[in-house]
């Protein structure tokens, strides 16, 4: 693979081509949050927390999907960025009811750890108290659509990884719910396989298992990382 | 079919048209549909059979001729006489006594019910005289639903002329000479995208006409589509050749069912005598279309979630680049423009690059279709020359602001502009003019608002769209709209304190800047506009709030 | 009450300020003070005036602990109308007398539609958020604070939320 030098928050960096400006900022040690991204599968870049500023754009990035280009001078840890990263955060929290003291996966959850990467001591804008649903139809696992950052891990890993295509979005806007087939309830879904990677790459409480109570979740999102990565290495 | 039958086609429609000595247009648009024009048009035929003159005065329907709250609107030429809201018996008069005896109905013209001295002549009136028609060139004289009136008003030339006297190069460096810019919004000069998509290789290119115009109070597109379709798939085609792309698709929104019929119609039209298809006018060029019809999302006209949408997904934006014009639909190169951008084509290769690039200004060339709207005493549809004044569209073309109120704001660009006050009415509109402003360009709907309009109120009104239309996917969207929205009903609720209104400015700035597409980046252009030209309505709501008072 | 957690440290806390207003020190009037630590959302009527008083009195702050920061669990009630929140208590509880009717009492809360935290009320000065916070959290806060110093819980590693 062709080379090509980058700058990365002052540091001058030589890069394959078509690698994406996370990828290059993981492996030298910059650090930059994410939710929607997840080694192994397909990024969206919708959780927009990547963002990054690259010298002659005017818009900001999303690292996750851009790829560096030649000469690129990029920046990833500037105020604006910052400020930004824990506007995000607040809005996750503010969103649905993420309440920590009563969630199976209080303590073992990224959205928490995201706050306090982020220096989010309160949510500053108003709380929208969403009441959502509790599915807990299926006989292994529970969604609890209250706890749900719309990240989409769980609707790409099911299709792209495992193949089964169960779970899908409704709605628009923040109605927008995760549902299983055409919108029934997960225990009725013809096309789960049971396999549960869902519930190891969501990122908080909002998949778990039916045998899990407060604080007691953990779960493994690098275990479908590495899936991903041994088969391709087969491939 | 070759390009002697298509000259045969003109000529034989001139000597059919030829024989009559008078020619009535019925709008048939929807504005004018509405308001009962079929059966004007049937009676319009069924009395001048009934005097037998069917052989000597020709009645049809056409598109949109303008003033859409005068309707339903007839034309009579030679003479382009326009009666406004004829109906029952004036049917009856227009025959007897301005296509039969020739004394045309001064009482009954366009406007006569406002102007002192109305125009027999409609072109003569200022609502005309200030507009200069390229887009809408033919809308309101051609028959939409007939090709070969199509060709008889050059129809088709454009296309033959390409075809043959021009390469694909010769053609984008005529749309390059041209300045035009893409009228969906954006302003992204054409040129460069044509010939972006055209220096990618590929096996398969696509060129999508975007027809999902989604602003509240814009129906230019839809104006474009029913007035003149062929127009519009001429447009196609010729980008077709120019970009080497044999296939494209027509994205036409669920709500326009008279768009989808009329282009439905166009298209079997053309695939029949070989306009569309293999071996165009007996070149090596082939090129096909087909529609799909939005189903009511307004982020599908967003280009990205519009392409999404057409391959079967879910039609939500990804993020750019890759721009379409590298990977597009189903991963190839795809030109995406907007149908007002196609309906200028056509003329540009007829006329110049060069002749086109003398209307309008500098920066931004040629003419631009307004939707009027509002509190405006002519509502409709208007095209004039890029850097006309507000003032003058407002003012001298829609006739100002009824029942003597004075004027306050105009809203363009739809939910993602923003509102623009009297001080700046003297604006030249073009695209940067509008930016600088604080609002955009974008399809062209210009809403009007009078003194008695409350800002907070516009401001609440276009979040709750954006709030209801964000796709979801990404956060800054889809919670920021909502939040927004609930600050700016508790500031109308007079619930609000101060900090709220710094929240509802720090959260407009974040999800303009971090939104995943346009939609979420311009969703706080109508807030941010009215923040910075009537900020003094939003702090009278927060000072007056009975949060302050401890009431609650 | 959390602020017991920090066990045999109340008596630094204690060396530095006097405890003047708690559960534990009665008084009908809430006095002027350098630091309130203020626990819970504002539910009703009375928590709105009650947490303006102390606004008023307070040079600094202090919401302490999740309900105060984020409203948390008592913020589950906005899931449903303030009615059929208090028809469950008050009128179809098992433990109520089912006479079928809400007491009308001047003890009930007049409750608000929506519980909130503090901040959307009255501006905040300094957050503790936890369920509960963390004792060693708490004297830190404390300690910075009647030291002069402002604390700062991200450089500290001492968020936690639940």
């Amino acid at each position: 693979m062709p080379k090509i030098s980058v700058k990365i928050d002052d540091k001058d960096l030589e890069v394959e081509v078509g690698t994406t400006v996370l990828d290059v900022c993981r492996a030298n040690d910059i650090d930059i949050p994410t939710m929607c991204h997840l080694k192994g599968l397909v990024d969206v870049g919708a959780c927009r927390l990547c963002l990054v500023e690259v010298e002659g754009t005017s818009k900001l990035l999303p690292s996750c999907t851009t790829k560096v280009q030649a000469n690129q001078v990029i920046h990833t840890q500037t105020d604006k960025l910052k400020k930004y990263r824990r506007m995000i955060t607040e809005l996750f929290f503010a969103e649905r009811n993420h309440v920590c003291s009563v969630c199976i996966a209080n303590g073992n959850c990224e959205l928490q750890d995201l706050g306090y990467k982020v220096g989010m001591e309160n949510v500053r804008f108003p709380y929208l108290f969403q009441n959502c649903e509790v599915d807990s139809s299926h006989s292994k696992f529970v969604m609890d659509h209250n706890r749900c950052i719309m990240c989409t891990r769980c609707v790409r890993v099911c299709s792209d990884v495992e193949g089964a295509h169960n779970w899908g979005i409704m709605n628009r806007g923040y109605q927008v719910r995760i549902i299983a087939d055409f919108n029934v309830p997960w225990g009725d879904s013809t096309t789960c396989t049971y396999c549960g990677k869902c519930v190891d790459v969501c990122p908080t409480g909002a998949l778990w298992n039916k045998d899990a109570t407060q604080g007691s979740m953990q779960k493994y999102p690098q275990a479908v990382s590495d899936l991903v990565e041994k088969r391709e290495m087969k491939s | 079919m070759n390009r002697h039958d298509l000259k045969t086609i003109s000529e034989q429609m001139k000597t059919k048209h030829g024989q009559f000595k008078q020619k009535v247009c019925v709008c048939c648009g929807a504005g004018c549909l509405s308001s009962g024009s079929e059966a004007v048009l049937k009676k319009l035929q069924e009395e001048v059979k009934l005097k037998g003159k069917e052989n000597e005065i020709e009645v049809v329907p056409s598109g949109c001729m303008g003033p859409c709250n005068k309707g339903p609107l007839v034309k009579v030429n030679p003479g382009q006489t326009i009666y406004q809201q004829v109906e029952g018996e004036k049917v009856s008069v227009i025959v007897d006594e301005h296509l039969i005896a020739d004394r045309p109905i001064e009482k009954m013209v366009l406007f006569s019910d406002t102007r002192e001295k109305p125009f027999i002549n409609s072109q003569e009136d200022p609502f005309y005289k200030k507009q200069h028609k390229i887009v809408l060139a033919d809308c309101g004289d051609v028959n939409p639903e007939s090709l070969e009136d199509y060709v008889f008003y050059g129809g088709y030339q454009a296309l033959d002329k390409v075809l043959f006297q021009m390469s694909s190069e010769d053609v984008i460096a005529e749309i390059k000479h041209s300045r035009l810019r893409g009228r969906g919004g954006a302003g992204f000069p054409t040129g460069i995208k044509w010939e972006t998509v055209y220096k990618y290789v590929a096996d398969q290119k696509y060129v999508i006409c975007n027809g999902d115009e989604g602003d509240p109070g814009a129906f230019m597109d839809r104006s474009v589509l029913e007035g003149n379709p062929h127009r519009v798939l001429e447009g196609m085609a010729i980008a077709g050749y120019a970009v080497g792309a044999s296939k494209g698709y027509v994205y036409i929104r669920g709500e326009y069912p008279l768009a989808i019929k009329r282009f439905e119609l166009a298209i079997k039209q053309a695939k029949k005598i070989g306009l569309l298809g293999a071996n165009i006018l007996g070149s090596a060029f082939s090129f096909d279309v087909e529609i799909r019809i939005g189903a009511g999302a307004f982020v599908c006209g967003e280009e990205t979630a519009l392409i999404a949408s057409i391959e079967g997904q879910r039609g939500t934006p990804r993020p750019r680049p890759p721009f379409p014009a590298e990977s597009g639909l189903w991963g190839k190169p795809t030109l995406i423009n907007n149908v007002e951008t196609f309906s200028s084509i056509v003329p540009i290769i007829a006329c110049s690059g060069e002749w086109y690039s003398e209307i309008g200004t500098t920066k931004s060339s040629g003419t631009k279709v307004f939707a009027l709207a509002g509190k405006i005493n002519i509502s409709g549809l208007i095209e004039v020359p890029m850097g006309t004044s507000l003032r003058e569209i407002i003012f001298d073309i829609g006739g100002g602001i009824p029942g003597d109120k004075a004027f306050k704001a105009a809203q363009t660009g739809g939910p993602s502009g923003g509102c623009i006050p009297a001080e700046h009415l003297d604006t030249k509109v073009d695209y940067e003019s509008l930016v600088a402003l604080g609002s955009i360009m974008g399809s062209g709907g210009l809403i009007v608002m009078d003194e008695t309009s409350d800002m907070v109120d516009v401001a609440r009104f276009f979040m709750e769209f954006c709030m209801d239309e964000s796709c979801g996917k990404c956060v800054p969207c889809r919670v920021g709209t909502k939040m927004m929205f609930d600050l700016l009903t508790k500031i109308c609720q007079r619930k609000a304190l101060p900090m709220d209104l710094e929240r509802l400015e720090e959260l407009a700035v974040f999800v303009k800047e971090t939104s995943l597409c346009g939609l979420g980046m311009s969703a706080p252009n109508p807030l941010l506009s009215t923040l910075r030209y009537f900020r003094n309505e939003y702090e009278d709501y927060v000072n007056k709030s009975q949060a302050l008072a401890g009431t609650r | 009450m959390s602020l017991l957690d920090i066990d045999e440290r109340i008596l630094d806390v204690a060396a530095l300020a006097d405890i003047v207003k708690c559960p534990l020190v009665d008084g009908k009037e809430f006095p002027q003070v350098d630091i309130a630590l203020v626990e819970g959302s504002v539910t009703s009527d009375e928590h709105w005036h009650e947490i303006q008083d102390i606004r008023a009195k307070s040079k600094v702050l202090i919401a302490f602990g999740d309900c105060a920061v984020t409203a948390n669990v008592t913020g589950m009630r906005n899931y449903f109308s303030k009615d059929e929140v208090f028809n469950r208590s008050y009128r179809d509880a098992q433990s109520n007398d089912g006479q079928g009717q809400p007491p009308d009492h001047f003890t009930l809360l007049k409750l608000h539609d929506k519980v909130v935290p503090l901040h959307e009320v009255v501006p905040i000065d300094f957050y503790i958020p936890g369920c509960p916070p963390e004792a060693d959290t708490i004297f830190y806060v404390l300690a910075e604070f009647l030291n002069g110093r402002i604390p700062n819980l991200e450089q500290e590693r001492k968020l936690k939320y639940g």
